[in-house]
């Protein structure tokens, strides 16, 4: 037990006494003045000599930092990240800011005020006080106000503030001695505080980990677990037959998939026509589809000669003899609907535009080689 | 203060008031009426409501029980005086109204809109509202000063009791009138406008309006010695009330804008368009500025609600903020430009004349401080 001395404390039951006691001894500084009292006294900070807080401004400065920073944040989203226009508004439109930019200065405060004053000006965190373990604490916790005279310096001189203390009114003195155990937080104690906070979450972490995969009684967060919805391919008990994903109402047709209304080309040529304008990207589209899946039997010109090798027996078309020349566009379309000979359906391969766009190429291919006079000129 | 001083001082305030008279008489003959009248009712609803702000506080201080300000409970007590005064120009404010309400030219009877609010801008209607108004008004400043006035003869403590139970009705019927004030005098003026807020929005202008001539009056007694047990916690006290109503004038008058600019509707956001773009620009932007960023920066910190200086500033600056409010809420509908000369500053000279007049009478009758007031001690001995 060390018996150097933390503080000289004065008893007083009267909070005017305790406010003149502190005006009578603060101008002898006798060391650091602090009290302690079950509630707040008028005018008693201010007697024993404390500061005005800079609390204030420290909140002040936070406020205005957080409402330029939510309106930096808030112009740098709408008007530069993600510029998007909302109900006409320009980007930058600083009177839907601020609302936010007031909570955010509210948040900014409020935080600032409420950490600033525990662990700065508070001196948090503290492990317990020395005037806890003094007799007068239970005073102090009840109805008595306590006047402390603090060891402040080396030429602290406890019996001259103790006889001023008496002095000026004090019902009882106490010595508080500095307690053996009030050591300064030191590193080791620190490092075994953030271990221990460590091996905390690890251990319950693990645990509730291993809790719900060894005992899974009440699985954690099921909220989303458990949708009243219909999974595609699974069953149901809610459809009279048991099948949750339900079947396409009799007629539905899939979009860009009509069926055709021809049983045969020949039929095809007398009821369709190119409904696509002839211009040059759809030509482009044409030659692609054309030389992607038609000239490998009908030839890269459309004259019939294969680019597969002789061992292929077919014969396919030639699209430049003057029976295939004259037949309508429409059974062209019909062909490649539903095939023709050995030719299958390419009715799976190509969409309906595609057909069409490869019959404005052969119809290209086919000019090309029947060239008029006035087209070459 | 000698006497002499003092009447000196009131025969330049009534040299001030006449000249304003002729300049004001000179405006309604060979300027315009309509000119003449809008300028009336724009230093009207000034001294109207300073004097309802103040009647407020009064009654505020009855409705809490509060202790810290009934030291200095006389100086609203004697600026609400300006009620009587304003009532009376109020009244007859009533013979321009057909000159400067457009409800009332005869082509509002072909105007769809203002056909539907017939049944309530009509003339005898307006006319029993304005009465109705008046007579509450009165009632309760004859009751709250005149009251108090006698209690310091009396030292009848029956009266605190009473002022107390009276408190909440008044705000009530206080909130009620001034809402009335706001539509049918100032939104009226545009008729086809609408704005739930716009009472609220005067009533918050007249609370923290009438707090700033609270504090000028407080210190201008002070500094004259006539309130020597006034002392720094209780002016504190005021002036973070002044802080307080200070945000929620803000608050109110951000919250109108905000919400018309976010709807957009045409009807309503043309009202602002008018208020806030071309020439009006200054005057909208001079508005928050004295309104509410001069004094909220003055009162922030604890310096500026204790020290007279930043108090007064901020005070003359919210009284001004307030007078460049109703300006800019009334003028735009003489035209797309502010007008602001010697019409407008004899007008103002006539106005501020009668109401400084009226307020010097009040400051001499009877004691600075309610003496009678059974809570007065506890007020004096109050603890920030």
């Amino acid at each position: 037990m060390s018996s150097a001395t933390f503080a000289v404390l004065g008893l007083f039951s009267d909070a005017h006494k305790i406010v003149d006691a502190a005006n009578q001894i603060r101008p002898r500084k006798l060391g650091r003045l602090e009290a302690y009292t079950p509630y707040p006294v008028h005018g008693l900070d201010r007697a024993i000599g404390l500061a005005p807080s800079r609390l204030g401004r420290l909140v002040m400065f936070m406020g205005v930092i957080g409402a330029c920073l939510a309106l930096l944040f808030e112009g740098w989203v709408s008007a530069v990240d993600y510029p998007l226009v909302t109900g006409g508004k320009a980007l930058f439109s600083w009177q839907a800011f601020v609302p936010v930019m007031f909570e955010v200065t509210v948040l900014f405060a409020t935080f600032t005020a409420g950490l600033a004053m525990l662990f700065a000006f508070n001196k948090l965190p503290f492990f317990g006080h020395p005037v806890l373990h003094s007799q007068a604490i239970k005073g102090i916790t009840r109805d008595k106000l306590a006047l402390s005279i603090e060891a402040s310096s080396a030429a602290f001189d406890a019996e001259a503030a103790r006889q001023a203390l008496i002095d000026n009114g004090a019902e009882s003195v106490e010595i508080v001695p500095v307690p053996a155990w009030d050591r300064p937080l030191s590193l080791v104690g620190l490092l075994r505080t953030i271990a221990g906070i460590v091996a905390a979450c690890v251990v319950a972490g693990a645990g509730l980990f291993a809790a719900e995969k060894l005992i899974p009684i009440v699985p954690p967060m099921i909220h989303m677990h458990n949708q009243p919805k219909l999974n595609a391919f699974h069953e149901s008990a809610f459809f009279v037959d048991g099948r949750g994903m339900r079947p396409a109402v009799a007629g539905t047709v899939a979009r860009g998939h009509l069926p055709p209304a021809f049983a045969t080309p020949e039929e095809a040529g007398t009821l369709l026509s190119n409904p696509l304008p002839l211009t040059q990207s759809i030509a482009e589209r044409g030659r692609r589809v054309f030389n992607d899946h038609c000239a490998i039997c009908h030839g890269l010109v459309g004259n019939g000669v294969p680019l597969l090798s002789h061992a292929y027996g077919g014969k396919p078309g030639n699209f430049l003899s003057n029976e295939i020349r004259a037949r309508p566009d429409g059974h062209y379309f019909g062909v490649l609907m539903l095939g023709k000979n050995a030719m299958p359906s390419y009715a799976a391969d190509l969409d309906h535009d595609d057909r069409w766009a490869a019959v404005h190429y052969i119809r290209i291919l086919q000019r090309a080689q029947n060239a008029k006079d006035e087209d070459l000129r | 203060m000698s006497p002499p001083r003092s009447a000196l001082v009131r025969n330049l305030f009534g040299a001030v008031t006449l000249i304003g008279a002729a300049g004001s008489a000179g405006v309604y003959f060979s300027v315009g009426r309509e000119r003449f009248w809008v300028n009336w009712l724009v230093w009207t609803l000034f001294l109207l409501t300073l004097g309802l702000g103040n009647l407020f506080l009064v009654a505020l201080e009855r409705l809490v029980g509060a202790h810290w300000s009934v030291p200095m409970r006389r100086v609203p007590e004697r600026i609400a005086s300006l009620i009587p005064l304003a009532v009376v120009l109020l009244l007859v404010a009533f013979f321009g109204v057909p000159v400067i309400f457009p409800w009332t030219y005869p082509e509002a009877a072909h105007n769809p809109i203002l056909v539907a609010k017939a049944p309530w801008l009509n003339l005898p209607f307006f006319a029993i509202r304005l009465a109705v108004c008046a007579t509450v008004w009165m009632l309760f400043y004859a009751f709250y000063v005149r009251g108090s006035l006698r209690q310091d003869e009396s030292k009848d403590p029956a009266f605190t009791v009473r002022a107390r139970r009276l408190a909440p009705p008044f705000m009530v019927v206080l909130s009620f009138s001034l809402t009335i004030l706001a539509f049918d005098w100032i939104s009226g003026l545009e008729p086809e406008w609408y704005s739930d807020m716009f009472g609220v929005y005067l009533f918050a202008g007249s609370l923290i309006a009438g707090i700033a001539a609270m504090v000028l009056g407080v210190l201008s007694l002070k500094g004259r010695g006539r309130l020597p047990e006034v002392q720094t916690k209780h002016i504190y006290n005021l002036g973070s009330l002044g802080l307080a109503f200070t945000v929620f004038f803000a608050y109110i008058g951000f919250a109108q804008y905000m919400l018309i600019w976010y709807a957009n509707l045409p009807e309503e956001v043309i009202w602002f368009k008018h208020r806030i773009e071309g020439a009006w620009q200054p005057v909208a932007l001079a508005l928050p500025l004295l309104h509410f960023f001069i004094p909220f920066f003055l009162l922030i910190g604890s310096v500026g609600k204790k020290h007279p200086a930043p108090l007064r500033l901020a005070a003359i600056s919210i009284l001004l903020g307030h007078f460049v409010d109703l300006y800019w809420l009334i003028f735009p509908t003489l035209g797309p430009k502010p007008l602001f000369g010697w019409p407008e500053l004899a007008m103002a000279c006539f106005f501020l004349g009668l109401g400084s007049l009226q307020i010097r009478r009040a400051m001499g009758h009877g004691a600075d401080m309610p003496v009678g007031d059974p809570l007065l001690a506890q007020g004096l001995e109050w603890q920030l």
